[in-house]
């Protein structure tokens, strides 16, 4: 089914073949890129870098806004472990920091730092900074160090979560819109409206406390002491499956019931179109004008909302993780927000939004191949 | 048969507002939504009235303590309703002192007693309160109502939540009122005078809503100063939370503009010779300001879980002001909740509140769609 | 059932219980096909015309429900009631596609926008007809071809948005014919097309009729199209039929007040200019908890009252292939109907006036 439904696609590879006989490589490569598919993506891609460039300037504004900078930040925090600092070393630093350029200047100098600078090349050697992203002085090493301890927790819960999240509410979703107004819809829509309402650092506390009542244990934390001296093994998996299943509960609760709503009722709307009744007087049966035209095409606003799912996850992982004592990004963002790290905090949601945007281009690369019409007309959101 | 067509004139002229009432009254969970936020807000306004004790006032030995018993019976009496005051005994041959209820005297319930002093409305000096505990049977002093309880400074749980609702019900209206201004301004700019400048706040509008909120609302919430005053940290909390709530709004207002610019009716006017402003005022905005009334509804649910996170976070709201998000922060160690579970009290609060508020915007959303 | 029969419809009631009380579209629709002839059942909109063929499908929504009898008389089973089958079972849709094929009114929604027309329209091709892909997508474009879709091997992998209205009801009407069915139910197939393109689409349905030599009920609300395509005609109002005939009878002597409305309601050649278009005043009422009397009684012209208003007359034969269902009609038959009507009448108030006195 998925294979016949992009003729467009296939047609425009064998076309690529055929032109590889008759003429010579770049021709091929150009029709390449003239097709719909091929020439939307690129756009698409290209399209993520001004947006990106925007959102870290919203970033860098939001990093400013804090009263006195971070230097005076940093040097408070020293003040109150008792330090003192020389005043030829606090004005080291301002320089270092570019602190007393223009604010444009200081923005470029930030941004620079995020630009991954290669060591071997003489470009690095020219713009060397001890740096990138600045230092975060909460952690003690550079900020870029820190988000690499918790990038890959942060994206793999994350992800797990969100792959979590479909393939529960999927199927619920299918069956609550070809059973409407049956008890199981009723129910289905009942649990759907509260899982969205409710917050998830709520529902995480209400989670632990159960826990703990029940097994004496709160569940805090992805990982035991053991597991952390250990790595996790066979031996235990079983403790580490039954940590998973509060975060799993509590950060993909949220998703599951808003995908649930939002695809059930795109697949009512969808069950009323007309094209059905074309396919049922065709005599197509019923579960395939149900699988391969309702739900094909109720779909693709789940495709399209997987970056903003992917923004609300990290937005509601964010408290919720703290309470659940889970090292991904947002309790680090919580600390330095404590500290008034404030490079360390703009990099932490920086690297979230980038995150998001991503998510939106592949949202937007998955919906040209599922829907012949953005093709056609090169998209929109 | 004349009388007949007057009905169903009737019918036709009912406006759309009446229209929207009448789809909304149907919707059976937003008019009970409805009633739920009236009682809260009506609750939160008089705040002070119904709280027996103010935010601050505590007494140690109330510490964590769990909801004081009312009793009707005093030595086999009925007295009405009254409450024991709790003291320390301690317990001669182990020498450990345990905290309960001191039944030698009963302190009766009052209705309509005095007690702090608070203003009504914020101006007109008052200390009414609805309840309280007069002095006890045999003139003693020090007894307390704490109907859900006491928290981990022997503060009323039950006070606190209404004199917080104060802060965390009204944090989302005026953070509503603000985007609102914003959106609308915003969004007719756009819609209205498209090109480059619609270019400019939708490319705005699309980073800012690719940042996810609660982390953007948090680091937003370092701007704000150490040692300001609470009617400060309420201000820069509405501005942060408006600071994300805007661009929903504006997406709103600029896609009814677009779409409204096109109608027929509009070009009419238009070719009438009404004015640009005239147009924009008496055609389009009552043509999307049911949208906008529901969108922002819908914006009001994500503000309360924001003030709420910010708060617990220890971020936005501080003590000595409470909000119920500050009243969370008691709920951090799960110990402590086990075996206190009415320091849970507030989560009933905020949940029932965020769902009513969805409930309501869901009822709205669906009243205002003329296509249902 | 008659041997020339293919397609007879008994009594067709079709109600829908709503909140507000029971809805009954369809009131006891009678009529037949022969094989090979084109009928047209004509009527404004919301007079339960398309209720009428979809039921022949069975594919109307859940809620609706039918009683009567469909009989359609297929030349390898024999007579069956289409409407005895189970809606979604097996039986029915042997014969969706394949036996009675049906083409909608508007092309541009009737095709799913996420598959290529050649797929919609093979679709039909491997339910029905042969299992193979390559022999399947060879028939569909013989018949794309047939329908005059130009480049059709192009036109078989493109998406239903890069094609024109008229294109699409080409494709349609192929994706309709590629089973070889024995009825074409049109569901005025041409309303949403511009009017040279209407005229190409009738065209090219006549011409297929032949080729396939199938029957076609066409529905329609609009005239002119009837007369160009049917042999015979069906009026329908507020879910009954009220005149029957042969096209030239109806187009000749119209009887029944609402088809003669009808008839004055199309713009003639050679009218004047300042001459005004007769329009029948009011809407169609809902047909719902509808009293003991002619629906068409509120708007008629030569409404009888305290008859009209009171009874409701049945069909009755005038000529030889004509019947209506009016009391005004001069008709020897109409006027014995209505004098047993006004028997009735005047027993009734009898009755009733004897008990007050």
């Amino acid at each position: 089914m998925a294979f016949h439904s992009h003729p467009s696609l296939k047609e425009m590879l064998m076309n690529g073949e055929k032109t590889k006989e008759t003429t010579g490589f770049w021709e091929d490569v150009k029709s390449f890129f003239r097709s719909d598919l091929v020439s939307y993506i690129i756009k698409r891609i290209l399209a993520i870098f001004p947006s990106l460039l925007l959102i870290s300037f919203v970033i860098f504004i939001v990093i400013q806004l804090p009263p006195g900078d971070y230097v005076s930040a940093y040097i408070a925090k020293l003040q109150g472990q008792g330090e003192q600092m020389p005043p030829e070393v606090i004005a080291q630093l301002r320089e270092d920091f570019d602190l007393d350029k223009p604010f444009l200047l200081q923005y470029w100098s930030w941004i620079k730092g995020i630009i991954w600078t290669p060591s071997n090349t003489s470009w690095y050697r020219l713009y060397h900074s001890h740096h990138n992203w600045k230092y975060s002085f909460s952690e003690g090493k550079p900020v870029w160090t820190v988000i690499k301890e918790y990038l890959p927790l942060t994206v793999g819960l994350t992800l797990s979560v969100m792959i979590f999240q479909y393939l529960v509410s999927i199927p619920l979703a299918v069956y609550s819109a070809t059973h409407q107004y049956s008890l199981g819809d009723y129910l289905l829509s009942f649990i759907g409206f509260i899982g969205a309402a409710v917050p998830g650092f709520i529902l995480a506390i209400i989670c632990m406390v159960l826990a703990y009542k029940w097994t004496g244990n709160p569940m805090v934390g992805l990982f035991s002491k053991e597991m952390l001296e250990n790595g996790i093994h066979w031996n235990n998996l079983g403790e580490f499956l039954k940590r998973l299943i509060i975060p799993f509960i509590v950060l993909g609760l949220g998703g599951t019931c808003g995908t649930i709503r939002s695809i059930r009722a795109q697949m009512l709307d969808e069950i009323s179109q007309p094209y059905t009744l074309t396919a049922r007087a065709k005599g197509v049966s019923e579960s395939k004008i149900i699988w391969k035209y309702c739900f094909r095409a109720a779909i693709n606003p789940t495709v399209t909302s997987l970056g903003t799912s992917l923004s609300h996850l990290f937005s509601g992982s964010t408290v919720s993780a703290m309470v659940l004592n889970i090292m991904i990004l947002g309790p680090v963002l919580y600390e330095a927000l404590l500290s008034q790290d404030m490079y360390l905090a703009g990099a932490i949601v920086m690297v979230q939004a980038f995150l998001v945007e991503v998510g939106i281009l592949l949202a937007d690369i998955g919906l040209a191949f599922l829907d012949p019409r953005i093709r056609f007309s090169g998209g929109s959101r | 048969m004349a009388k007949n067509n007057q009905s169903k004139e009737a019918y036709y002229v009912a406006s759309q507002w009446q229209l929207m009432g009448r789809k909304l009254k149907q919707h059976k969970l937003a008019r009970i939504s409805m009633v739920i936020l009236g009682i809260l807000y009506f609750f939160a306004l008089f705040g002070n009235f119904i709280a027996p004790y103010g935010t601050i006032e505590f007494d140690s030995i109330y510490k964590d303590s769990s909801p004081t018993k009312i009793h009707l019976y005093h030595e086999g009496e009925k007295v009405g309703p009254f409450v024991y005051k709790l003291s320390k005994i301690s317990d001669k041959k182990t020498l450990r002192v345990t905290i309960s209820e001191d039944t030698s005297e009963y302190y009766p319930v009052h209705f309509f007693t005095h007690g702090e002093p608070y203003k009504v409305l914020g101006f007109i000096p008052c200390d009414l309160h609805l309840f309280g505990v007069g002095e006890g049977s045999s003139g003693g002093k020090g007894a307390r109502i704490y109907l859900f309880g006491g928290d981990s400074l022997g503060r009323d749980i039950f006070s606190r939540i209404f004199l917080g609702s104060q802060i965390s019900l009204t944090i989302p209206f005026v953070a509503a009122a603000i985007s609102l201004f914003l959106g609308v301004l915003l969004g007719a700019v756009s819609g209205y005078f498209g090109g480059r400048v619609d270019f400019i706040i939708q490319r705005l509008i699309e980073v800012i809503s690719a940042v996810p909120q609660i982390p953007l609302w948090l680091a937003l919430s370092a701007a704000i100063p150490a040692g300001i005053s609470t009617i400060q940290i309420y201000f820069y909390m509405t501005i942060i939370l408006s600071f994300i709530n805007w661009t929903g709004m504006a997406r709103t207002v600029r896609g009814k503009f677009l779409s409204l610019k096109n109608e027929d009716f509009i070009m009419a006017a238009q070719l009438s010779g009404v004015s640009t402003w005239n147009i924009i005022w008496t055609h389009m905005v009552p043509g999307f300001l049911s949208y906008l009334i529901v969108s922002v509804t819908r914006s009001i649910p994500s503000s309360i879980i924001g003030e709420t996170s910010m708060s617990y976070l220890g971020l936005g709201i501080k003590p000595p002001a409470t909000s119920w998000g500050v009243m969370l922060q008691e709920t951090s160690s799960v110990t402590n909740i086990v075996s206190h579970p009415n320091k849970l009290i507030p989560i009933i609060f905020v949940t029932v509140t965020v769902l009513a508020f969805n409930f309501f915007g869901d009822g709205l959303r669906d009243a205002a769609d003329p296509y249902k | 059932m008659d041997e020339n029969s293919i397609l007879e419809i008994k009594d067709l009631n079709i109600s829908i219980s709503m909140h507000e009380g029971l809805l009954t579209p369809v009131r006891g629709v009678n009529f037949d096909m022969k094989k090979g002839e084109t009928v047209g059942l004509v009527g404004e909109s919301g007079c339960g015309k398309s209720l009428t063929c979809r039921a022949i499908l069975a594919i109307n929504d859940k809620k609706c429900r039918a009683s009567g009898k469909i009989l359609y008389n297929s030349d390898e089973k024999g007579e069956i009631d289409l409407l005895m089958l189970d809606p979604r079972g097996k039986d029915i849709r042997a014969i969706r596609g394949k036996d009675i094929a049906m083409i909608f009114q508007e092309p541009m929604v009737a095709f799913s926008p996420l598959y290529t027309i050649g797929n919609q329209i093979t679709e039909a091709t491997l339910l029905h007809i042969t299992k193979d892909k390559q022999k399947a997508k060879e028939i569909s474009l013989d018949v794309m071809k047939k329908v005059g879709i130009a480049n059709a091997e192009k036109r078989y992998n493109q998406y239903p948005h890069e094609f024109s209205g008229g294109m699409l009801q080409r494709a349609m009407i192929s994706m309709a014919l590629v089973c070889n069915p024995k009825i074409l139910i049109a569901d005025e197939p041409t309303t949403a097309l511009d009017v040279t393109i209407q005229a190409q689409i009738l065209e090219l349905m006549k011409e297929m009729q032949k080729d396939f030599n199938m029957g076609i009920l066409f529905i329609t609300h609009d005239l002119g199209v009837v007369a160009k395509m049917c042999d015979r005609v069906n009026v329908m109002y507020l879910g009954k039929i009220v005149e029957s005939g042969t096209t030239e009878k109806i187009y000749e002597d119209p009887e029944h007040p609402y088809t003669r409305g009808l008839m004055g309601s199309v713009h003639k050649i050679g009218q004047k200019k300042t001459e005004r278009l007769f329009s029948i005043e009011g809407t169609v009422p809902l047909a719902m908890n509808l009293p003991r009397a002619c629906g068409f009684y509120e708007r008629c012209d030569a409404r009888i009252e305290g008859l009209c208003d009171r009874e409701e007359p049945d069909l009755v034969e005038v000529a030889p292939e004509h019947c209506v269902a009016c009391f005004a009609c001069p008709h020897p038959a109409c006027q014995a109907q209505r004098a047993a009507a006004e028997e009735m009448i005047r027993r009734e108030d009898g009755r009733t006036g004897g008990k007050r006195g």
